[in-house]
């Protein structure tokens, strides 16, 4: 209890909004696993977050995956560096990309030499990230099935002049040619700001901007 | 001539006279030629007469055969008639001959395909004749080796028969002495019994020495094992105890936990209560109201809501006079904003009527100069009154005048032009006395102003629509490559998943092709080797090994059951033969042949036939031997009817004929 006041009146610093931001990112990509039936639903369980009930994988290799992906976000997030970024599903047989979910980032970068924290409540906060994947969960609704078997693929779009990590390489953007994009809605801790978009295939550009 | 002339002249009348005589002559001529023709036409007449007598008698006649002529062809008609019905007849005669010279020529047809079709079947028989002629050449045959086949087999078996006669005595001694030695075989396992049984007599007595060594001891570990036992008890019992008075106190330590935790939040419930008390103390010393217990309290508090209650009222309706008093005020804006208006237009109105009076002044101080003017030429001409010519003079005045005129017109008119011109000016607030200079300058900036605006809209939608293609791109994903680059993980699931689809594939190719090997092999040969066989069945050999077992063990089965069916069959047959003294044979389809075991002759046989399928009623057919044995026939199957009788009766006297013989 003390604990929890503590943090509350501190508001946001720049590591814990990048720790904030990393979060939203692993149960995001396991949502949208699980909703576009990438894996099979049995290696899902559930877990209580943000308020909602989510659904996070249970294979192994694919949760070693995203901690390697996540933690790596994390210290990028940290130094301001990361821009985007994107899961790419692609069909395995044709290796043609079908959709792409992607994630803009805006960082503050004034946030980097500050010392006096931001003020966002914690609430504020995480029902923003509710809302975003609500919405997540809503958007498969009018998505077209995926038919053939297919797999994914997780592209960070960083700086041009940073290190590159070993076990990490250069690839192309995977873009999809004549594709529809939607774009839904975001959440801002007032240093990190994900904004959300989605190209897809075979349907129209509805108005949900905000 | 003359003389000619009158020779004519005297002439003439010799002439007439000559003609009249002439005339008389040819006269009498004509009436003898009319006598005759007379006569001729009567001779003619009578002529005619008799021909035509003649004709009547011959039209008569010819009418007659005429008549007998139409009879007669009214005859040949009906005879015609006649024949032609007979010929009609004879037609149908004939064409009723036709058909049946057709349909015998049809059945003759039919009868010599027919005779064809026999005389195949005569030579299909005949070739059949000669095949079974040949065949039966060839059971001859057959048969005269077997009979010497059995001839020999019946000298071996003679030879065997004392062969084993020889071997029966042999045996008899042979078993004599077997019995023998099945009795001294008996004593030795006799004997050999007892030596073990006391051997493990002596075993026994071995172990039971040692056993009593060892009783004592036994008897002392079987003390402390009991003595042990019964502390173990006791043990068991205390641990049963203590384990409850464990759980007992277990109890009451969660128990007096919760009350701990409990009495903790208490505590601090306590504290809060005790701070707030000192609170709501303290509140008596801040406020200065002489609290000093919740009563007062409340009283207080009582008292500051009645005086909400009160200041609320008070509150209500001063808001109500103040509404009031604003839509007063607001009405008397509105007046006032009115009247101004009334008054701006009365301002106008009435400067309007001094530029109106002004002008009229200066109109009124001109016509009266003008007058003045006038008076003053009409005296001059009136004091000038002379007859001289006026009209120079006049017309000079009066274009004088004229020109006078117009000049005051066209002052007057740029008098009242700068006048409106003042008035507007004055009206205006802006002091702008230079208007017609700057005219030009206006136009040409408000053109500037315009081409420049038309540039900023343009530009405008430009750049929004550039905006919306940049966000359309940054929405596909798009990026600057000069100050972004594309990461992702080596190890991602999707360069993992076409891996394994790759390696998929590879592994159905290979497997594509094994098989197909297989099935080429299996097309061609039809024999599986034993690599390929390997090869093909890699994913369940042991199922194929098993199958492979169960078929052999199956056909081992078959084989077994073959050779005990024959081997049973043949024993039968044989019984049958020895205790029934006839051997049966079927030699086609629902015919059986016996032979007797008493035959005189090799080829000494009886046929029966099954008349039905099941081979219930059986009728004898003729053989040579049958014909030898016609008293026999004729009594039990023609007479008793019965084929058992006559078969013993058979047997009986072939047995009688050979024993005698």
């Amino acid at each position: 209890m003390a604990r929890q006041a503590v943090r509350e009146q501190q508001g946001i610093t720049l590591r814990g909004s990048a720790e904030i931001v990393a979060e939203f990112f692993s149960y995001g990509i396991n949502s949208i696993l699980y909703q576009r039936g990438i894996y099979p639903p049995e290696t899902f369980t559930r877990v209580q977050k943000y308020g909602l009930t989510l659904l996070v994988t249970t294979d192994p290799e694919l949760k070693n995956y995203l901690n390697n992906v996540v933690e790596q976000m994390k210290e990028w997030l940290c130094k301001c560096l990361v821009q985007r970024l994107v899961v790419v599903i692609s069909s395995i047989e044709s290796n043609e990309v079908l959709e792409r979910w992607q994630f803009d980032i805006e960082c503050d970068k004034t946030a980097k030499d500050e010392t006096v924290p931001r003020e966002k409540s914690q609430k504020a906060i995480q029902d923003e990230i509710r809302s975003v994947i609500r919405q997540i969960t809503a958007t498969v609704t009018f998505l077209p099935l995926l038919e053939t078997a297919c797999a994914f693929d997780l592209l960070i779009y960083t700086d041009k002049d940073m290190a590159v990590p070993e076990k990490w390489e250069e690839s192309g953007p995977q873009f999809i040619a004549n594709s529809e994009e939607v774009r839904l809605r975001s959440f801002t801790t007032t240093i990190h700001k994900p904004e959300y978009y989605h190209p897809s295939r075979r349907f129209k550009v509805l108005p949900l901007l905000f | 001539m003359v003389c000619t002339v009158r020779f004519h002249i005297c002439t003439g009348q010799l002439e007439e006279q000559a003609g009249r005589i002439h005339s008389k002559s040819q006269l009498l001529q004509v009436e003898r030629e009319k006598m005759q023709m007379e006569l001729s036409h009567k001779r003619a007449r009578i002529e005619l007469e008799k021909a035509a007598n003649t004709n009547a008698r011959n039209y008569e006649r010819e009418a007659d055969r005429n008549q007998e002529l139409l009879t007669r062809i009214k005859q040949y008609q009906e005879r015609e008639t006649e024949a032609e019905n007979k010929l009609k007849e004879q037609m149908e005669m004939n064409k009723s001959y036709k058909k049946s010279m057709e349909t015998m020529s049809k059945k003759l047809q039919e009868k010599e395909s027919k005779l064809a079709e026999a005389n195949e079947t005569i030579t299909i028989l005949k070739g059949k004749i000669s095949e079974l002629q040949r065949n039966i050449m060839n059971q001859e045959m057959q048969m005269t080796s077997q009979d010497s086949q059995k001839e020999e087999l019946m000298e071996q078996l003679d030879v065997q028969h004392k062969k084993w006669q020889e071997a029966n005595q042999q045996i008899q001694t042979l078993q004599a002495s077997q019995s023998l030695l099945a009795e001294y075989e008996q004593k030795i396992k006799d004997l050999e019994q007892k030596f073990s049984q006391q051997e493990h007599d002596a075993v026994i007595v071995k172990n039971m020495k040692v056993e009593l060594a060892r009783y004592p001891k036994m008897e002392r570990e079987l003390r402390q094992l009991r003595e042990e036992n019964a502390y173990f008890r006791e043990m068991k019992e205390n641990n049963g105890l203590l384990k409850e008075e464990v759980e007992g106190l277990q109890r009451k330590l969660e128990r007096y936990e919760k009350v701990q935790a409990q009495l903790v939040t208490v505590e601090l419930e306590n504290e809060k209560l005790l701070g707030k008390l000192k609170s709501w103390e303290k509140l008596d010393q801040s406020t200065g109201l002489n609290i000093r217990t919740p009563d007062d309290l409340s009283r207080q508090i009582v008292a500051l809501q009645q005086r909400e209650l009160v200041l609320k009222e008070q509150n209500s309706t001063v808001t109500n006079s103040a509404r009031t008093l604003e839509k007063a005020r607001q009405q008397l804006q509105e007046e006032i904003l009115q009247i101004q208006s009334q008054l701006l237009e009365e301002k106008k109105k009435r400067e309007q009527h001094e530029a109106l009076v002004r002008r009229l002044q200066k109109r009124v101080l001109l016509l009266t100069k003008e007058r003045d003017g006038m008076r003053a030429i009409l005296e001059s001409y009136d004091s000038e009154l002379t007859p001289s010519e006026h009209s120079p003079q006049l017309n000079r005045r009066m274009r004088e005048a004229e020109e006078m005129v117009q000049k005051l017109h066209a002052h007057n008119t740029e008098l009242e032009l700068e006048v409106e011109m003042k008035v507007l000016k004055s009206q205006e607030c802006t002091a702008e006395q230079s208007t017609s200079i700057t005219k030009e300058e206006i136009n040409s900036l408000r053109l500037k102003i315009e081409e420049l605006e038309a540039e900023r809209s343009k530009l405008e939608e430009e750049n929004r629509s550039l905006e919306m293609k940049l966000e359309k791109l940054t929405l596909q994903g798009d990026y600057d490559p000069s100050k972004t680059k594309v990461l992702h993980f080596s190890m991602n699931p999707a360069s993992l998943a076409k891996q394994q689809r790759k390696e998929e594939q590879q592994q159905l190719q290979e497997e594509c092709e094994r098989l197909r090997e297989l099935v080429r092999v299996l097309e061609g040969g039809g024999s599986i080797h034993g690599n390929l066989e390997g090869v093909g069945s890699f994913q369940s050999p042991q199922e194929i090994a098993e199958l492979k077992k169960q078929v052999e063990s199956a056909e081992l089965k078959n084989q077994r059951l073959k050779e005990v069916f024959q081997t049973k069959i043949q024993e039968f047959r044989k019984v049958c033969y020895t205790l029934t003294g006839y051997q049966i044979d079927i030699t086609t389809e629902n015919q059986y042949r016996l032979t007797s075991i008493y035959a005189e002759h090799q080829g000494d046989c009886l046929l029966f036939k099954a008349s039905s399928s099941s081979g219930g009623k059986m009728q004898l057919l003729e053989t040579e031997f049958s014909r030898t044995i016609r008293e026999l026939i004729d009594l039990h199957l023609l007479r008793q009817d019965s084929i058992p009788a006559f078969l013993s009766a058979l047997t009986l006297d072939l047995f009688s004929r050979q024993t005698i013989a």
